[in-house]
């Protein structure tokens, strides 16, 4: 029975070709994969076989003492919580604002609509390196340098565009009528907003809570810039200072990068439909 | 009536307006400022910096290591345009045929999209070491590989690489959704018609996807033209300069040499280059609204 079930993927011209780009895209997936991979197998490998002479492509012995070295380190942990707060309040500060713009933009059609979504496009298309020194220097008079907001604040600056791009065709989507019916019932526009409106474009808000917080996470320039206490940066914020500690000891360089990734990878596993529809969307990434 | 919706509606879009306005628009008045003055770590205290014109400006242009750096953010920008958009169309094609694996592969690959670009630096670190796996690969089929990272030459080949293992995957998503949009029945009735399927593709596919492809492009470029994080992990900029771009140059003038009017000018003249592509960007999106308004 199995047999002529193979017989039939391979024997006709529709399930030879099925086969042949299997294959090929197994190749893509193996290539594009395998600097992931290399990471997490010198992860896994001893002090003695990284120093080795000979490279190795799989571990002889697993081990997990670099995983541990980091996750034993004090300052790797502070780290960690770093990156979760940076990726929390981003993704806070983008939702408070980037939502209910969203929802103006793609509800009503205002006068100055034009401007507002200008506006809207070009702070998503600035680089970061020219908001970098003015920032630094308006936020060291304001005394924000070294607080925990002050990173955030920078990084949603890109990021609720992102959201109110992303956001606005979902609720464009949803009939006036919805909202017209709330209204009726005695909702005002604000309780419309939150009880109906935003429950109606789950889908959308689950991606935009997801790149929030990735874009809060993965940021670089502006937490290594403003967190001026090496102690109050984020894990990205601090290869540099862990890589001097631990010179070419790539197992632990590795087993940090791991880390770093991991959250990631999680959330992409589970909430992949999400992300890619997303990323095409709003076609941003900080 | 009428009225109220207006004032329902900035209610919901003015404060993230004045927000990006606070945010977003002020820090650039203020960095264009600054790059008129003389401001540094010696008069940032006192705020005795003055106006000196254009002499910021002046003095980058007759500067060989800017002229190196602006040179080396063309070469990264553009040698990743190519082959990020070459091999992601390619892609695209494929991956937008149906087969089994079509779909899961398809996402697996983005993955290296969501990493932080400052863990891919950490990774092309470690792949080309000069007894990496690259060049431990390169040997198995007979090529001594070079010095990566150590050589002015090899150095920014290596970082276009680790830049394209993201942006293939990027441009890949861009152009299947581009794809996506040509309607069918176009490439039934002409291969009727008895048409190849590489005239097919020069003749309706990439026609139809014209605006698909200037938009990946344009953003590509907006992306790219600004890198940082790459560089800034993988090789510091080095050796010799051979991999810094503006984005690094002026984080290093500002923050490492304190020069923050020559930090805030090269960073403007990252924005004036962005800037020309980006008008063109903000067109087309401007128009696709329209289009879809009307």
């Amino acid at each position: 029975m199995k047999n002529s079930h193979f017989d039939h993927l391979l024997h006709t011209r529709e399930g030879r070709r099925n086969f042949y780009y299997c294959t090929i895209s197994v190749i893509i997936a193996i290539v594009f994969l395998f600097p992931l991979y290399w990471m997490l197998q010198i992860s896994f490998k001893s002090d003695m076989e990284t120093f080795g002479k000979v490279l190795t492509y799989f571990p002889k012995k697993i081990t997990v003492d670099p995983w541990l070295t980091n996750l034993k380190d004090s300052n790797f942990i502070s780290s960690l919580k770093n990156s979760f707060i940076n990726g929390f309040l981003t993704m806070f500060i983008s939702l408070l604002f980037g939502i209910p713009a969203a929802y103006g933009m793609g509800r009503y059609k205002p006068k100055g609509f034009k401007v507002f979504l200008l506006a809207f496009l070009v702070s998503q298309m600035l680089p970061a390196s020219l908001m970098l020194t003015p920032m630094y220097l308006t936020f060291s008079k304001i005394h924000l340098l070294g607080t925990y907001i002050a990173p955030p604040i920078a990084i949603a600056a890109g990021t609720i565009p992102f959201v109110i791009i992303t956001l606005r065709p979902y609720f464009k989507s949803i009939p006036v009528s919805l909202d017209e019916a709330a209204r009726i019932d005695g909702c005002n526009a604000l309780q419309s907003f939150f009880m109906v409106m935003v429950p109606a474009v789950k889908t959308g808000i689950i991606t935009i809570v997801v790149i929030s917080f990735l874009n809060g996470w993965n940021d670089l320039m502006f937490s290594m810039t403003f967190s001026v206490k090496p102690a109050m940066r984020p894990l990205t914020a601090n290869i540099h200072k862990f890589q001097s500690v631990y010179g070419t000891k790539w197992n632990c360089i590795m087993a940090y990068g791991a880390i770093l990734v991991l959250p990631v990878i999680i959330m992409f596993i589970f909430l992949q439909k999400y992300i890619i529809g997303g990323l095409t969307a709003g076609a941003v990434k900080e | 009536m009428k009225k109220d919706k207006t004032r329902e509606s900035y209610a919901f879009i003015l404060p993230a307006f004045i927000y990006l306005i606070v945010v977003v628009g002020y820090p650039i008045v203020y960095n264009f400022v600054i790059s008129f003055k003389n401001m540094d770590v010696s008069n940032l205290q006192s705020g005795t910096s003055v106006f000196i014109g254009l002499k910021n400006y002046t003095s980058l242009f007759s500067n060989p290591t800017f002229l190196l750096i602006l040179r080396n953010t063309f070469v990264f920008t553009i040698c990743c345009l190519v082959f990020q958009f070459t091999i992601g169309f390619l892609f695209a094609l494929f991956f937008y045929k149906k087969f089994t694996f079509a779909g899961p592969v398809r996402g697996l690959i983005l993955v290296s999209y969501m990493i932080p670009m400052s863990v891919t630096g950490l990774l092309g670190q470690n792949l080309f070491l000069n007894n990496g796996v690259i060049n431990d690969l390169l040997k198995h089929i007979g090529i001594a590989g070079p010095q990566w990272l150590v050589q002015t030459s090899t150095a920014i080949i290596a970082v276009i690489i680790m830049n394209c293992w993201v942006g293939i995957p990027f441009n890949m998503l861009l152009l299947i959704s581009g794809l996506s949009n040509v309607p069918q029945e176009v490439y039934e009735s002409s291969s009727i018609d008895g048409a190849t399927k590489l005239e097919q593709f020069f003749c309706i596919t990439l026609p139809l996807m014209k605006d698909a492809i200037f938009a990946v492009l344009m953003l590509g470029f907006i992306y790219t033209f600004r890198a940082f994080d790459l560089m800034f992990i993988m090789t510091s900029g080095g050796p010799l300069n051979s991999t810094d771009v503006l984005a690094t140059y002026s984080y290093s003038l500002s923050f490492t040499q304190f020069q923050f009017s020559k930090g805030s000018s090269v960073a403007v003249i990252l924005f004036l280059c962005l800037f020309v592509v980006g008008l063109f960007y903000l067109k087309l999106i401007i128009n696709g609204e329209e289009k879809e308004e009307s």
